[in-house]
């Protein structure tokens, strides 16, 4: 015999009930050992699924088949590479876009940075990965939801403490989404976003320090790109898929 | 690309694996599964302009189950009944080939195989609730709009689905423990 109370139970622990009838419900289960091991039942079964059961994500062959279907709905002619795609990180035409971008200086900036890079174990890098992560949350991705740079960078002189380069690169591929303000290092940085099929990239700026740059990582599967432009130290952020 | 498929790409996409997940529990084999998704996203592009606001996620698995049940539908009208139960159990590894945790013990691998295989035995319906509820964590309002039933009926199944794995387990945890399959 089931206590009649089960199913509030249930929706006690799934978060169901505003507070009021929630504490009604604890008070019921501090008198009634049925659903005292009710709870328990539901913990043990929800930690086993969240732990045992096998967790999949998209294989990169379909991700990739379905980005085609896409292009061929939306009437795009030539078809993209696979979106999960494993070229070598720095290879990507979108860090050949910095570079030129930014020009020669940042190359030898960033040669000299890879050089001189102190070892890992940064803070810096827990930073951005954990901004990164942050950021692929829902509603944290975009402050400024715009693909014109003429947009894009006037926005931040407001928001944050620096004005950084922001290019498109929708050439290579790789789109202007927006801008976001960030907090780390104990400043206002600035976010360019941008998007390579469904993956995003965010390219972080903020005043640099004396201090060196790390090297180029990869961290909880996102790979961090640094250099560094003028005063101005950038890091790029992303997951291969 | 159109400002279209630039937010599709950016509001529909991130829940790509979440789509996969809940085709591949829904599904009878992986390649039903990877079908079923494609589909839905497809699906979801045409009707991408009906979307005013919605939660997205559980708009898109709406989509996903759906298309699943079309393409059982379509199954059954072929005459090409699938097999239950062993078939998903076997292919429940194969899901873990793309994620593969080289960390991971042995241990904790026999018991996501487990688990999976207990999973599978469940009726689709136990099984399309408790994915939707513990790993993709929706509430029961999400849950009722993806599964088309009242809230009420959420919260009788969600009970009955949990206590059918509760029971599996312990049947399994009792039973013989060398001639599991």
């Amino acid at each position: 015999m089931r206590c009649a109370e089960s199913l509030r139970v249930q929706a006690h622990f799934d978060g169901e009930l505003d507070a009021l009838r929630a504490a009604d419900i604890e008070r019921h289960c501090e008198a009634c050992a049925e659903c005292r091991e009710l709870l328990k039942d539901l913990a043990q079964v929800r930690t086993a699924l969240r732990q045992d059961l096998t967790y999949a994500t998209t294989p990169p062959a379909l991700r990739a088949r379905i980005m085609r279907a896409l292009d061929q709905e939306s009437g795009v002619q030539s078809p993209r590479l696979n979106a999960g795609r494993l070229m070598s990180w720095r290879s990507r035409p979108f860090w050949k876009g910095a570079f030129s971008g930014i020009g020669g200086t940042a190359i030898a900036a960033s040669i000299a940075f890879f050089l001189l890079a102190p070892p890992l174990t940064n803070p810096l890098l827990d930073d951005l990965v954990n901004a990164h992560v942050r950021s692929l949350m829902p509603n944290h991705l975009i402050d400024v939801v715009s693909t014109d740079k003429h947009t894009v960078k006037p926005w931040f002189a407001g928001h944050t403490d620096v004005s950084p380069v922001v290019a498109d690169f929708a050439q290579q591929g790789y789109r202007l989404i927006g801008g976001r303000a960030d907090y780390f290092d104990q400043q206002r940085a600035a976010v360019v976003v941008y998007q390579h099929g469904s993956h995003v990239i965010n390219v972080f700026s903020w005043a640099a320090t004396n201090a060196s740059l790390p090297k180029n990582t990869t961290r909880n599967g996102y790979h961090l790109a640094f250099w560094k432009t003028g005063n101005l130290a950038y890091c790029a952020v992303s997951d291969t898929g | 690309m159109d400002d279209r498929r630039r937010r599709f790409e950016v509001l529909v996409l991130p829940h790509l694996d979440a789509a996969y997940r809940f085709a591949r529990w829904l599904s009878r084999s992986p390649s039903d599964a990877d079908d079923v998704v494609q589909e839905a996203i497809l699906r979801a592009y045409r009707g991408f302009d009906a979307l005013r606001g919605a939660d997205v996620k559980a708009w898109l698995l709406t989509i996903v189950r759906n298309c699943h049940l079309t393409a059982v539908k379509q199954q059954q009208r072929r005459g090409s009944v699938p097999l239950p139960e062993e078939h998903d159990a076997q292919d429940g590894p194969a899901m873990i080939a793309t994620t593969a945790d080289p960390e991971s013990t042995s241990i904790r691998r026999d018991e996501e195989r487990t688990l999976d295989r207990l999973m599978s035995a469940l009726p689709e319906e136990h099984r399309e609730i408790l994915v939707l509820r513990e790993i993709e964590e929706m509430d029961y309002r999400e849950i009722a709009a993806v599964t088309n039933v009242p809230i009420g009926t959420v919260m009788s199944r969600l009970a009955r689905a949990r206590a059918a794995l509760k029971a599996r387990w312990l049947q399994e945890a009792e039973g013989e423990p060398h001639a599991v399959r």
